[in-house]
């Protein structure tokens, strides 16, 4: 680009010198913002990461993992098969997951009071209900900032949403906001500088902006001020780091990119499994469309079950023969499960009162099935579990302590998990 | 001249509230004193009695903090603009603000922007996001029409229980009569989603939780929530169609009417047995049974009633925190008995006035701009450095607030003319800018966070977008070119006059003496003159000083 000269006099032209004060100038932009660099291999050795695999509209487990073939009323027309996990049936639907079975587990005895899909969601992504006079932090917030933050090094966010935007962080703030990516097989919008600034330049509007960041935080020393310098700070980490080709899925052999399947469920598997094998905390992957109030089991046979069963298969079977299924634990979960009763229009509706979760890795126990309901699926007969004993037992499960506390911003205590018992035949 | 009377009657409606309180503000000269070494004019901070400062002084003194020190008149400029009219003033409007040296200019400002043609564009959009939330509503929804209806409200400056009574009673075509997408976009799930925004919005009650359960925390009871929702009862909605341009009948527009009723809500109770609520409003007045009258006209005259201090109360809470950055309650729609307010003499003075004055919007504004706690400074005494002032926050200090995407957009056009330089695809090329905006930084709906709820990708828009590349493009037309052209033809120092337009037009400031010596020497060391300013500009507007309103 060549240079244009606005103005006739009073500038002195130092050709030469001006060039040797950019190129000093132009040190690598992350300089600017950050520190020495530890060495990031090492730190991330024993790090744990989660996937959650989030079924937004609440699915149906009784055609999935809790079927009722015995029942008259409320079975539907879906079998179950056996699996790789002994005497453990899943729906016939499942094919490919039924040989992961034995990695993952099945908890058939959910219960929660929140038929709503709004405050489902917020009770399964935090552990609590709604509360006016609080925003509870989604709890991958919550791991994002107990272990991802001991990571102080690191280019990626520590907390991924693919498809959806997932939970917000709450009072933790936006360093633990869910980074989202809409659509995991585009790139990253507006990943690049333009064309024409250079690594100098930028670095220079780093360093301009570095200035005037420094002085208004300086004068009123608030959290938003310093807030704001926080999150260009990763930003240009993340514009600079050489991991942030892991988002391009392109890279991966055409093999893998068809066994997890090329649609956005699919891909999203793909993209954590890069991302957990990178050191990200927590990823989650959305599948929308489980609110089957009507044509439930065609929509289940013919769309949701074949994407699940080869995203979810291929992911457990990929993190295992790269041996990262001990450090990373899979959930399987919605807002909540669907009525036993087929509706008139051969779909099931909400139903909180009892339902499936799926959960496995991070060096749980597997293979097994835990609690059970009654043979038409109305009520719990054996081992009750609450949410926050499933939020208990994810959070031991990632090693961060049961009596975590926080105090929200009006003062009050809050736990991470509060009045929840680990499931011990997953957790010891 | 008009704006004069109105002014005298203010002010002696104020004087006679001051002495009817027995607190005669004395000390009314005092703070023209500067506060820092910092270059400031503190000139014009108003000298004029405002019957919320003897308040808010016996509450700090009450609380032991120090009165406000008061904004500079550059940041009172930024921040009377951006909340009264939505958008950062450009460098005429700047430059005119700072260089006039009339006593009463800060009150002048106000009466300006208040009758400024953006003052209604900017609290429509607020109240339309307020209303109906961010998001696509669905095509019994007309957004605009809404809009336009809120826009003909404020300008008309129609008072303000008025303007309540027209949402929740109204009727008719949805494209005639904007008013009725209120209703429109909440009426699923049995008007529960109507009833919660309604009770939260004009009335400040979180009625929300006890669809399902009684309160915890305050007094309500499930069966408040389903008496308030049994007014939405008898609603009637039907689309219209009507032949288009080739002849085809195709949707037209919702028409949404009422009937007389006598229906019932019914709701499951905890204990799962079955209860049944009819209209009865939250003071507990019952609708007679057997009324033959519309139930959403039964509703609307209790909420909009001049007597009640539901709605005042709920309308200044929301004004104050519009301003302030928090309401004298927070959440700002949960105010109640179980809630403390900060400040709770002014809450109620500023209500009753508002309330008595007849729901006064503008009113309400010049009140609260011309308080001592809007004049505050953001600006934070150094001690020690350390970053943990949250305490002082009671209305003594500015507090930082993120722009909304709103603001956000309309700003950084002002800033950088930014729609100008390719004007033939203009329109088409703003609107595209402006939905990748609200996607970006808009949530669905108008929460009153004053964290900075940044993200990766808005700093990535911000940083690398193409509006940004647009903005501090040095095409001929655009903002730097303009300025580079403007100063190139005063011939003297050149350089630092560009300087001084560049932060005049992102910040509403002139750098100071640091500032401007550090970008001249960038200009001096760098062969790339223009890239120095376009990085400049970069940088200014992607700053925390821009995005936060301070």
């Amino acid at each position: 680009m060549s240079p244009i000269t606005p103005w006739s006099g009073g500038l002195r032209r130092r050709h030469f010198l001006g060039h040797m004060a950019a190129t000093a100038l132009g040190i690598p932009a992350f300089r600017f913002f950050s520190e020495l660099r530890a060495n990031a291999a090492a730190v991330r050795k024993n790090h744990r990461s989660c996937i959650v695999l989030w079924m937004s509209g609440g699915p149906s487990h009784l055609d999935i993992w809790d079927l009722k073939p015995d029942s008259e009323k409320h079975g539907g027309p879906f079998r179950p098969i056996a699996t790789s996990a002994p005497g453990v049936m899943i729906s016939e639907h499942m094919p490919k997951t039924a040989r992961q079975m034995h990695h993952l587990n099945i908890l058939r005895s959910l219960d929660s009071k929140e038929g709503n899909h709004e405050r489902g969601t917020y009770l399964m992504h935090t552990g609590y209900v709604p509360n006016p006079t609080v925003v509870h932090p989604g709890w991958g917030s919550t791991c994002a900032f107990e272990l991802g933050s001991q990571l102080d090094d690191f280019d990626l966010p520590h907390c991924v949403s693919i498809n959806a935007p997932g939970a917000g962080a709450g009072f933790l703030g936006m360093s633990y906001t869910p980074f989202m990516i809409q659509n995991p097989n585009a790139p990253i919008a507006n990943l690049q500088p333009p064309a024409d600034v250079d690594a100098l330049r930028m670095g220079r509007r780093l360093q301009m902006l570095g200035q005037i960041e420094d002085q208004f935080i300086a004068q009123r020393r608030t959290q938003p001020a310093a807030d704001h310098k926080a999150v260009y700070a990763k930003t240009i980490r993340m514009m600079n780091s050489q991991y942030k080709s892991i988002f391009d899925l392109k890279s991966e052999p055409a093999a893998v990119r068809e066994a997890y399947g090329e649609h956005s469920f699919g891909s999203g598997c793909l993209l954590a499994r890069r991302l957990v094998e990178q050191g990200v905390t927590y990823v989650e992957v959305s599948l929308g469309g489980w609110d089957t109030h009507a044509d439930n089991f065609e929509t289940l046979s013919n769309r949701l079950l074949p994407q699940l069963d080869q995203g979810m298969s291929t992911l457990v079977a990929d993190l295992a023969s790269r041996g990262l299924l001990d450090s990373t634990m899979i959930v399987w979960m919605g807002e909540f499960g669907r009525t036993p009763r087929i509706n008139q229009n051969a779909g099931r509706d909400h139903w909180p009162r009892c339902w499936s979760v799926v959960m496995g890795g991070g060096g749980m126990e597997s293979g097994q099935v835990i609690g059970a309901t009654d043979t038409d699926g109305v009520e719990v007969t054996d081992r009750p579990i609450g949410v926050m004993d499933l939020i208990a037992t994810m959070t031991k499960t990632m090693g961060i302590g049961l009596d975590t506390q926080y105090t929200t911003p009006r003062g009050r205590p809050m736990r991470i998990v509060d009045d929840g018992k680990p499931i011990a035949e997953l957790v010891g | 001249m008009g704006r004069k009377i109105r002014g005298s009657s203010l002010a002696a409606g104020c004087a006679a509230l001051v002495l009817a309180l027995g607190a005669i503000n004395s000390r009314a000269g005092d703070d023209s004193k500067p506060a820092s070494k910092e270059p400031r004019s503190l000139a014009s901070a108003s000298l004029n009695a405002n019957f919320l400062d003897p308040l808010l002084e016996a509450f700090w003194e009450e609380e032991g903090v120090k009165p406000p020190r008061p904004a500079s008149d550059e940041e009172f400029l930024r921040r009377a603009y951006l909340d009264i009219i939505g958008r950062i003033p450009n460098i005429q409007e700047t430059q005119a603000f700072l260089t006039t040296k009339e006593a009463d200019k800060r009150a002048k400002l106000v009466e300006r922007l208040l009758d400024h043609v953006d003052y209604q564009k900017n609290f429509a959009t607020v109240w339309t996001n307020l209303l109906i939330g961010r998001g696509d509503k669905g095509r019994n929804v007309d957004r605009v029409a809404l809009n336009d209806w809120l826009r003909k409200q404020f300008a008309a400056n129609r008072p303000w229980n008025e303007v309540v009574y027209d949402l929740v009673t109204a009727t008719g075509s949805n494209q005639e009569n904007g008013a009725v997408n209120f209703t429109l976009a909440h009426l699923e799930a049995e008007a529960v989603p109507l009833t919660s925004r309604t009770t939260r919005l004009f009335l400040g009650q979180q009625l929300q939780c006890t669809q399902c359960h009684d309160h915890p925390q305050n007094d309500w009871k499930q069966s408040d929530f389903w008496g308030m929702n049994a007014f939405f009862r008898g609603i009637k909605t039907e689309e219209k169609r009507a032949a288009d341009a080739t002849g085809l009948e195709r949707y037209d527009h919702t028409e949404l009417s009422d009937q007389p009723t006598d229906a019932f809500a019914r709701f499951e109770r905890r204990n799962g047995m079955m209860g049944v609520a009819f209209p009865r409003f939250l003071d507990g007045e019952k609708l007679p049974p057997g009324s033959n009258r519309i139930r959403r006209v039964e509703l609307g005259e209790r909420i909009a009633d001049p007597d009640s201090d539901l709605l005042p109360r709920a309308m200044a809470n929301r004004m104050w925190a519009h301003f302030m950055g928090r309401g004298f309650v927070n959440p700002v729609d949960d105010i109640g008995p179980h809630n403390t307010p900060l400040a709770p003499e002014v809450f109620d003075a500023l209500a009753e006035e508002f309330r008595a004055g007849g729901f006064d919007i503008k009113q309400l504004i010049r009140w609260i701009t011309s308080s001592k706690a809007y004049q505050a400074t953001s600006l934070r005494e150094s001690k020690g450095g350390s970053a943990d002032d949250e305490a002082e926050d009671l209305f003594n200090v500015m507090i930082l607030r993120p722009m909304t995407p709103e603001q956000l957009f309309d700003s950084l056009v002002t800033a950088t003319s930014a729609h100008r330089p390719s004007a033939s695809r203009d329109d088409a090329k703003r609107d595209a800018w402006m939905r990748q905006f609200l996607f970006v930084f808009g949530n669905d709906e108008e929460d009153e966070t004053t964290s900075f709820q940044g993200t990766i990708p808005q700093s990535l828009l911000m940083m690398n977008g193409e509006m940004m590349r647009d903005a501090i493009s040095d095409k001929p037309g655009g903002f730097l070119a303009e300025v580079v052209e403007r100063a190139r033809s005063r011939g003297r120092s050149p350089a630092a006059l560009i300087i001084d337009q560049i932060y005049l037009g992102a910040l509403s400031r002139y750098p100071t003496t640091r500032e401007r010596q550090t970008a001249l020497r960038y200009l001096q060391t760098h062969p790339d003159s223009m890239g120095v300013v376009q990085d400049l500009f970069w940088a200014l507007l992607n700053s925390n000083e821009f995005i936060l309103i301070h």
